[in-house]
């Protein structure tokens, strides 16, 4: 009796519109498709001969999108204007660099520890600023990344290296590998970080907390006056952001062997706004896309020297001022209308009371 | 007076009155544009640059560079404003738009700069040359002269805000943009003579302040940080505040430096401003925004 009725109350619940519901599902031909396709690639790719040279093309790739999804999430879904991500990735990159250079710590221990310590780090910026609004946290993170410069440049020895940064830190060893064995190891762990992170960013962009953000962005009076309690929304993402970006500063820094104090410099800030601007702003593809478009140019771009930067500043400028959408929702809107395998659902209604048509970004 | 004291002092107003003046150009816009300029260190680089061209490549005096490096750095904010600034006035999305379009401009400006000269350090003359020693302290000429020229900057604005036909548009269109609009106030053109007005105050930052360090592609930065700071501190938008937060800032940073070392100058600033956002979030002079639906 008492199952039946419990049967009945689920039957009894509203049914979701599928196509408008935020926590839809995406196909699992597509996830498995796409894991596949990562799992095969490199071994296709070590047969020709710039193959290489390619994977670690795609190595760059992943670390590179963990860290502009990272940001997109706050930045573009959150509509914090947070420009410490760039700080935090070498929060994770020095912890997990530190931790193996003094102390000698197996690499693979070590970058489990450095998004923990990002996440302290975005705790410690997040607790004063994420309160304000705009301009203060613009103000704010721009203020704790030329900190961490300084600290990172003149601070201890074991720190600083004298000001250069960590330059000999113990690189990841699997096993005996070597030579393109090795490459397509360490393309497996980027992959890896990449696919977890993304499927992070995924769940939560399309989550209630997801849908709270977006609220608080789109209308943030009248989001908090829903219930929303916008501090903690924001702590809580701020503190997502930083985990994947802690993890994929760690990761770098053994990739690399090392981690330089010129990742301060104010080129990679905008490398990375470029990936999320080019790509879109505020969605869920955009940063990936973006990542792949700029990462593959500047191999192109990469003999204009100082051009490359020049054209990149004044493209962002363009895009952000006549184009703002960036290139997802075009993409996007192609699919659906040529690709898609049936015509979507009609557009929720949105009430006119609504302070702005909110259709697109669900 | 012990010749550290003087030292601080003399280092933080002269050091307060060229934030000032920097802040003073990023409050203006920010109070009647609602931009956040983060471009404001280009301007300050393209006016240095100009001046630096004019003085170095065409051999004429300082006293010529000077107007021209500043009308360069007006007319450059200008042209910034007629191609990014004004496509997206009044759209939505207006804040994203422009503080990223600014942030391309500036990576822009100095990847320009090092392709048209290089990335070594220049030196531009300064515009009176001479010191004197006041209690061991060595006093430049040109430092005065700094001094003096904010002030007076200050001075000036202040009365062109208060007095003139279009300072007063420049406060009405930052007060209540569509009511100005509704007093045949030309809202957009205002937009620009008030990008214009701030290019001109970083340009002359520039010429006057690049003789102290040297002049290279980035060395607008780190002004327009110090800027930013003081326009929050003093609260956005306030022309007040920036003066006193600029010759506050100024003082401060210069006795944490000469008595507690360099490293801490930035750190003792910045730990400052949080306590002053705890406790007052508008700054000092600064209104409390209305949030609206």
């Amino acid at each position: 009796m008492s199952a039946q009725a419990a049967g009945a109350v689920g039957v009894s619940r509203p049914q979701l519109d599928q196509a408008a519901a935020p926590w839809r599902r995406p196909s699992i031909w597509a996830i498995g498709g796409g894991l596949a396709a990562g799992i095969v690639l490199p071994l296709l790719l070590v047969r020709i001969d710039i193959g290489t040279y390619l994977i670690t093309l795609l190595i760059l790739f992943f670390v590179q999108a963990v860290v502009a999804q990272s940001w997109n999430l706050i930045m573009g879904y959150g509509g914090i204007y947070s420009f410490a991500q760039v700080a935090l990735f070498a929060v994770g990159g020095w912890t997990s660099g530190v931790l193996v250079h003094s102390l000698g710590w197996n690499p693979f221990l070590a970058i489990l520890i450095s998004p923990l310590v990002a996440v302290v780090a975005a705790l410690g910026i997040g607790l004063p600023t994420l309160r304000l609004r705009g301009v203060y946290v613009v103000l704010l993170t721009l203020a704790f990344h030329e900190l961490a410069r300084v600290f990172a440049v003149t601070g201890p020895r074991f720190i600083s290296g004298g000001g250069y940064g960590l330059v000999t830190v113990q690189t990841f060893q699997f096993g005996d590998a070597i030579g393109d064995q090795r490459t397509i190891y360490l393309y497996y762990l980027a992959g890896l970080i990449f696919a977890i992170a993304t499927f992070v960013i995924w769940r939560v962009i399309h989550s209630p907390l997801g849908v709270a953000m977006t609220a608080l962005r789109d209308s943030e009076t009248y989001a908090v006056s829903r219930g929303i309690n916008q501090f903690r929304v924001r702590l809580v993402l701020f503190a997502i952001s930083a985990f994947f970006t802690g993890l994929a500063g760690g990761y770098s820094t053994h990739y690399n062997g090392g981690i330089s104090t010129t990742i301060f410099d104010f080129p990679r800030i905008i490398d990375l706004l470029a990936m999320i601007v080019i790509g879109g702003w505020g969605t869920f593809g955009g940063p990936i896309l973006g990542a792949g478009i700029v990462i593959g140019l500047n191999q192109y771009l990469v003999a204009l020297g100082d051009y490359q930067t020049l054209i990149l500043g004044l493209a962002l400028a363009g895009i952000a001022v006549f184009a703002p959408q960036g290139l997802w929702p075009l993409i996007r809107r192609l699919y659906e209308n040529y690709l898609a395998p049936e015509p979507l659902a009609p557009a929720v209604e949105v009430s006119p009371a609504a302070p702005r048509d909110t259709t697109e970004e669900l | 007076m012990s010749t550290q004291f003087v030292q601080a002092v003399w280092g933080g107003i002269l050091f307060g009155s060229v934030y000032g003046l920097m802040a003073l150009g990023l409050t203006l816009v920010w109070g009647a544009v609602r931009l956040l300029n983060l471009a404001h260190g280009a301007i300050f680089v393209v006016g240095s640059y100009v001046a630096f061209f004019v003085v170095s490549k065409l051999n004429l005096p300082i006293l010529v560079a000077l107007p021209i490096g500043v009308l360069a750095a007006a007319a450059f904010a200008y042209l910034m404003h007629l191609i990014f600034i004004r496509p997206v006035i009044g759209k939505p999305g207006f804040d994203n738009s422009t503080l990223i379009a600014t942030v391309g401009i500036s990576i822009a400006v100095s990847a320009a700069a090092i392709l048209i000269f290089n990335p070594e350090y220049k030196v531009i003359p300064p515009i009176i040359s001479g010191n004197f020693t006041l209690s061991d302290v060595q006093i430049t000429k040109q430092g005065l002269l700094v001094i003096g020229t904010s002030l007076a900057l200050f001075a000036l604005v202040y009365l062109f805000l208060t007095y003139t036909r279009r300072g007063m548009a420049i406060r009405a269109v930052s007060q209540q943009q569509e009511a100005a609009s509704l007093m045949a106030i030309p809202v957009v053109r205002t937009y620009g003579m008030v990008i214009a007005i701030s290019g001109a105050l970083a340009g002359l930052a520039g010429v006057l302040l690049s003789p102290f360090f040297f002049l290279n592609p980035n060395s607008g930065f780190n002004p327009m940080i110090q800027a930013l700071i003081v326009t929050i501190f003093g609260g956005l938008g306030s022309v007040r505040g920036a003066l006193v937060a600029g010759f506050v800032l100024g003082i401060f940073e210069s006795f944490v430096e000469v008595y507690y070392g360099v490293a801490w100058a930035q750190p003792g600033v910045f730990l400052l401003i949080i306590l002053m956002l705890i406790v007052r979030p508008n700054g000092l002079f600064g209104i409390g925004e209305v949030r609206r639906l």
